[in-house]
């Protein structure tokens, strides 16, 4: 695809795509994406949930709300900042999805009995089809300089496949796919995985950029400390991702979090926080297990901790995900004449 | 319908020296106990540029569209059960995507085509518009495969915006990647070209031949009277009626050209252009009208002035030029005056719909038979968004889209299914198209 645009870039546009109605660690990803956001190391272009559920829609929008410190888009994101708040969600529903763990996140109340949080998004029309969304927002971004996050269900990431002309413009754009799903060589069945099974295996089959997966075996040796939720977050009296947490499991307890691993690895692949594995080809089982077969050719990877990068990596979490939202900058009418 | 034993042939011509005159539809066309043709259906897209004043624009809730309409579309009042209004429809190809200013040129040129079009003053590249994919498939049974029509600045070199050709902002149809089809704009030329030899005359010769011009009629009242006595008396009104409205173009028309040497518009515009907007714009829909009720042709596109236009409005007391109107930066001054210019737009377009929907078409109006695109490329043209864009399905395609009502889509779905959905209508079913992710949902408009 032909490079257009200024030769400066700016840092890399992460697409996250989570089922935050159900991970806690997928609400815990939005958070560190500001907090990146505010040390100019990356930019959210995108906020979608993995899930047809309009609560789900409803939280992503509460939280990505709370930390609209800029436009998503940011400095030379182009479009990022016009669909700034536009939440992205596959079309179709499936029964009993629309009941995520979080909603109840949403019901928390003031002191005066108001509602905490509020959402702008009432149905579907409230919302993108998640891989249109994905898709616009990755033709605004400089080739190479954009990275996908799964932390959820393949379920709508899969559609942006189905796009006409799609393969290429996501094998220019997008550098890296970082699935944070399944177990890795192998292992259980992983519950974003079993929950749409096909969408997985098609995504892994035919996703055509370099895919690196982020197992529940990287999530559990390096959860986010649930101590860092009572003292790190005083900064806000009310915090979604604070009432979230609570919301979550009883208190206290540390939550896996390999969707933060994810996107420090697609923000940050080159300085050592994990080592990667040798090539290979990942392959999703019937059950919702998935296996990683090594092969020189092969286009997948998966995350392996190293424990000599555990506390810089736990102080790098704790720091990102509790910082208050990024200073917005002035508004220009960008790009009008 | 009366029903006759002897059927006129559908493609009857009234013919004469330099005229060739197309017939409506009228019932001795239907042989005797033969069930009615089926009337085709065709497809316009009106364009206004610079966007279009939201607030005043949309209806806020889906659903059946409430009996008071906003400001803008007061004027379409009398078509609340002939439209639908769309909501959420997005062009993405009109927006930067690392291409910088030039949101104008890109809406424009993106509108009809679904792509992306290359930031270039000299080697133009588009993609085939969807009204010319729809012409290329059906085109061949009409006289015309699609008529495109303008108001506005014909130039197809230069810059028009920020590095973005003029062929971008001046033109909505696209034939192949890089040649446009460049709007008719000038009355006389459009008349020359529905009712004339095809020839095209020089300023010279149109006036030479005004002051001894008869009406085009006159040239084929042979054929007409033939045809006359073998109609029944409702064909007959039906014909006359039809003849009168080519003749009202034909005064319309020398009056205009006889204006426009009086009158200077200040700005340059071709021979014969009215100076006056809406007169400009009676007139060239007013051969819209003729030639789809003629079917002389089912595709049309009709950018009523161009983006990123400039114009004036003095006629309703605006001197500021639209596109600076629109940059209004909250202004209320400004944006009364986007809203008046927005409601003249609507006040025109309403009059070419009395039109339509005037003329009987079997058992119901040629605006029943016509669907009718009229929206914008910009939806705030202040801050220049790409996304809800102003967009109004008038007509009901052959009895197939149940007007009356507002429909609002997800957000970011994309203008290109829309056009997908038209294709579909017209007889030419596509797959793909431009950025579309699919059809619109086929239930939801009808």
């Amino acid at each position: 695809m032909q490079q257009r645009g200024p030769a400066v870039r700016p840092p890399i546009g992460i697409a996250l795509d989570g089922d935050l109605g159900n991970r806690i660690d997928a609400v815990l990803a939005v958070a560190m994406l500001n907090g990146f956001t505010a040390k100019t190391e990356a930019r959210r272009i995108s906020l979608s949930v993995s899930r047809p559920s309009v609560a789900s829609a409803q939280i992503a929008d509460v939280v990505a709300a709370f930390y609209r410190g800029r436009p998503m888009g940011g400095a030379g994101g182009g479009v990022g900042a016009i669909t700034e708040g536009v939440i992205g969600m596959p079309d179709g529903s499936v029964p009993g999805s629309d009941s995520p763990v979080l909603a109840a996140a949403l019901s928390t109340k003031t002191s005066d009995g108001t509602p905490a949080y509020t959402s702008a998004i009432t149905g579907s029309v409230n919302t993108a089809e998640s891989a249109v969304l994905i898709r616009n927002l990755l033709l605004a971004q400089h080739d190479g300089n954009a990275a996908i996050v799964l932390a959820g269900p393949a379920t709508g990431l899969v559609r942006i496949l189905g796009l006409y002309r799609s393969g290429p413009q996501i094998s220019a754009k997008c550098k890296v796919l970082v699935v944070a799903a399944g177990s890795f060589p192998a292992g259980q069945p992983e519950a974003s995985i079993k929950s749409d099974v096909a969408a997985a295996r098609k995504l892994f089959a035919e996703w055509p950029t370099p895919i690196v997966a982020v197992g529940t075996e990287v999530g559990a040796a390096l959860p986010y400390p649930g101590a860092s939720i009572d003292k790190d977050f005083s900064w806000s009296p009310a915090h979604p991702l604070v009432d979230a947490y609570r919301a979550f499991k009883p208190m206290p307890y540390d939550a896996p979090a390999s969707a933060l691993a994810a996107v420090l690895h697609a923000v940050h692949p080159d300085e050592d926080y994990f080592k990667l594995s040798d090539p290979g080809t990942i392959s999703v089982q019937d059950d919702g297990s998935t296996r990683f077969t090594p092969a020189v050719d092969g286009k997948h990877r998966y995350l392996i901790v190293d424990p000599a990068q555990k506390d810089r990596i736990m102080s790098l979490y704790t720091a990102m995900v509790s910082a208050p939202p990024a200073p917005r900058p002035g508004r220009g009418r960008g790009g009008a004449i | 319908m009366i029903i006759t034993g002897k059927a006129v042939p559908r493609r009857t011509f009234l013919k004469g020296v330099g005229a060739t005159v197309a017939l409506p539809f009228l019932d001795s066309m239907v042989p005797a106990f033969a069930a009615a043709p089926k009337a085709p259906v065709r497809l316009a897209f009106l364009y206004v540029p610079n966007g279009i004043d939201m607030k005043n624009w949309n209806v806020p809730q889906e659903g059946a569209l409430p009996a008071e309409l906003p400001r803008i579309l007061k004027p379409l009042e009398a078509f609340r059960d002939d439209m639908i209004q769309i909501g959420n429809l997005t062009n993405n190809s009109g927006r930067a995507l690392l291409d910088g200013p030039g949101d104008h040129g890109r809406c424009a040129g993106s509108y009809l085509t679904g792509v992306q079009v290359k930031k270039t003053t000299v080697d133009i590249k588009a993609s085939v518009s969807c009204d010319q994919i729809i012409a290329n498939k059906i085109g061949h049974e009409t006289r015309f495969a699609s008529l495109e029509l303008g108001m506005d600045d014909s130039r197809q070199a230069g810059d028009c915006d920020s590095g973005y050709s003029c062929a971008y902002t001046n033109n909505l149809s696209w034939r192949s990647e890089t040649q446009p089809l460049p709007p008719v704009l000038d009355p006389r030329v459009l008349f020359e070209r529905l009712f004339g030899t095809g020839v095209i005359l020089s300023p010279e010769d149109m006036d030479r031949r005004a002051r001894y011009r008869r009406s085009i009629l006159d040239f084929v009242t042979g054929d007409t009277k033939k045809l006359q006595s073998s109609l029944g008396p409702t064909d007959r009104r039906k014909l006359e009626e039809y003849l009168s409205s080519i003749r009202e173009v034909e005064r319309q028309l020398e009056k205009a050209e006889k204006e426009s040497v009086q009158i200077n518009p200040g700005m340059d515009k071709p021979y014969g252009v009215p100076p006056d907007f809406a007169e400009h714009f009676k007139l060239m829909s007013d051969m819209l009208t003729i030639a789809f009720q003629a079917d002389m042709t089912r595709v049309s596109t009709f950018l009523m002035t161009r983006e990123g236009t400039s114009r004036s409005y003095r006629e309703i007391g605006i001197a500021d030029g639209h596109h600076p109107c629109t940059h209004h930066q909250g202004k209320q001054e400004l944006i009364d005056k986007v809203i008046q210019i927005n409601e003249y737009h609507a006040k025109q377009v309403a009059g070419w719909l009395g039109n339509l929907k005037s003329i009987k078409e079997g058992d119901c109006s040629l605006l029943d038979n016509c669907m009718i695109v009229y929206g914008a490329g910009l939806s705030d043209g202040n801050r220049h968004l790409h996304d809800d864009l102003p967009t109004l399905l008038i007509g009901r395609g052959g009895n197939h889209f149940k007007p009356g009502r507002r429909v609002i889509y997800r957000k970011e779905t994309p203008m290109s299914n829309f056009h997908l959905t038209l294709m579909d209508r017209m007889g030419v079913p596509m797959e793909n198209f431009g950025d579309a992710s699919g059809h619109l949902d086929p239930a939801s408009l009808t």
